[in-house]
């Protein structure tokens, strides 16, 4: 028999605690906290090398850090993995199939890992709503960039989870598939389910996140709803003179927070 | 509300997606097999000379070799690369049933290589062993295939880029070939026949050959034996630790 998980009771489906993590000498992400609420599409922000990816590799629990914790809907990552790894959905920053798998082959694998039942009229069903319904017998590797986001995301998705993390899931996109997601997300949150994603563009943050947090040199330097942290910088003087129409932007705070240097 | 996937369904979806990529590259999955059976076709002279049994560990240690090697380092360091263990890792499954996956198809591999050499051996060189002698030589051969598989865990633990995997294995598979067949034969000096004699290569052949004529099995196989079982031991566990999922 499938093994129930214990749920969280609280409103949290996320929870980060003094998170620190080090790659030898280098420390990536220092004591970072946050939570993400259920029901809440949550935005991670940072320039490149900012610690994001680390934090979320961490919540992933594709690495352990030196100290802090993580509840995932009230199991820890690294007390109970298989649990907490059951109510998250992942889409990586890297398409990552196996290239010789067909598209209707690697729904059925996630679908026998994830444990979830998968009729022929199941993976119709899927294949149809990602509109790729006359790919299904092609390989991943001959998929566009767009299908096979399209894809991994579905697939992120498969097992209903209640949180589901995204790694710059638009970056590459064309404007169509990019909104096309965004409803996907939006779609996400109607459901119940949370959605925490990095991003590198300020449009997506503000239109699509409930909050976000900026983290920079590994370190949360602030987390609101956008047009708060809009309207709590608009007489920051860093954040004025990154300005450059004279309306502050969610862009402006940003640059102002972390700088104009451009980072590796 | 979510549930923990049974390991078990996990594992055998995981099972069926390996064995269909493994069939998908048909073309160096034939390569492998088929290396083995041209030489043991072309090796009429030998057969006579040294005799079967010599003949038939002699291609399936070149097979083993190949699988280890070939197969499986560099199929480990292409799916690494691309990030497939990172996706596979986040999903609420044992890490351990990526890499047992793997090795199944590995020993399936060692299975048909093993069974290809014995049907090419007694239809074309008539080489034909007791009931016995193909049992205890098919284990033999398995145990062996751990000592190569140990090694391709090694070169992708301690080489992180697929490219640079892809040639040490080649190199590393040339080497033993050549090393190993010609200083077995004495050929390359009688002190490099000793080395080759307690060598992965040549530990691993001679249990083999030692294992079609049950009857020849001495004090000397066993020691060969377990020496085959401390290198593979030792490539394992070298191999496994130093082992990173992500090369990035």
């Amino acid at each position: 028999m499938n093994q129930l998980i214990v749920m969280s009771t609280n409103n949290h489906i996320l929870q980060v605690q003094g998170l620190n993590i080090y790659y030898g000498n280098f420390q990536a992400v220092r004591n970072v906290s946050f939570d993400v609420l259920r029901g809440e599409i949550f935005g991670l922000l940072g320039p490149n090398g900012a610690g994001k990816t680390s934090t979320l590799s961490a919540i992933e629990g594709l690495l352990k850090p030196q100290s802090g914790s993580i509840v995932v809907a009230g199991n820890d990552i690294h007390k109970k993995p298989l649990q907490a790894k059951a109510a998250i959905g992942v889409q990586l920053q890297a398409t990552s199939f196996q290239s010789e798998l067909t598209v209707s082959e690697i729904l059925q694998l996630y679908a026998g890992i994830y444990g979830v039942p998968m009729s022929r009229e199941k993976l119709f069903y899927i294949l149809t709503n990602i509109k790729l319904d006359e790919a299904a017998g092609k390989k991943f590797g001959q998929l566009s960039g767009g299908q096979q986001q399209r894809l991994s995301l579905a697939i992120a998705v498969l097992h209903e989870p209640e949180l589901v993390l995204l790694d710059e899931p638009t970056s590459g996109l064309d404007p169509q598939s990019r909104r096309q997601l965004w409803e996907r997300m939006e779609g996400m949150r109607e459901k119940g389910h949370s959605v925490l994603l990095t991003t590198h563009s300020m449009e997506e943050a503000e239109a699509v996140c409930d909050r976000i947090a900026i983290i920079d040199h590994g370190r949360l330097i602030a987390i609101d709803a956008p047009h708060s942290l809009v309207d709590s910088n608009k007489t920051n003087p860093e954040v004025i003179a990154a300005s450059r129409r004279g309306r502050i932007t969610l862009e402006d705070v940003f640059i102002g927070l972390t700088g104009k240097a451009i980072r590796s | 509300m979510q549930t923990i996937p049974k390991t078990s369904t996990a594992f055998s979806s995981l099972l069926r997606a390996d064995l269909v990529t493994q069939w998908r590259n048909r073309r160096s999955f034939v390569l492998l097999l088929l290396v083995p059976v041209i030489i043991l076709i072309s090796w009429k002279g030998i057969v006579e000379k040294f005799g079967g049994p010599f003949a038939l560990s002699s291609c399936i240690t070149i097979g083993l070799v190949a699988i280890g090697l070939m197969g499986y380092s560099n199929s480990v360091a292409r799916d690494r690369d691309k990030g497939i263990f990172q996706r596979l890792r986040v999903a609420p499954m044992p890490a351990w049933c990526i890499m047992a996956s793997r090795l199944l198809i590995q020993l399936i591999m060692i299975a048909l290589l093993v069974a290809i050499i014995f049907v090419a051996g007694n239809n074309i060189d008539h080489i034909t062993l007791s009931p016995f002698g193909y049992i205890v030589s098919f284990l033999a051969a398995i145990i062996g295939g751990a000592v190569y598989l140990g090694l391709g865990q090694l070169i992708v633990g301690l080489i992180q880029n697929p490219e640079t995997v892809n040639s040490t294995s080649r190199l590393t598979y040339f080497l033993f070939i050549m090393i190993g067949m010609f200083g077995e034969l004495g050929v390359l000096g009688d002190q490099l026949k000793k080395i080759v004699l307690w060598s992965p290569y040549g530990t691993v052949k001679r249990i083999i050959a030692a294992g079609m004529q049950p009857g020849t099995w001495n004090s000397e196989m066993t020691l060969a034996l377990l020496v085959t079982i401390g290198y593979a031991t030792l490539f394992s566990l070298i191999g496994i630790k130093k082992f990173k999922w992500n090369n990035k």
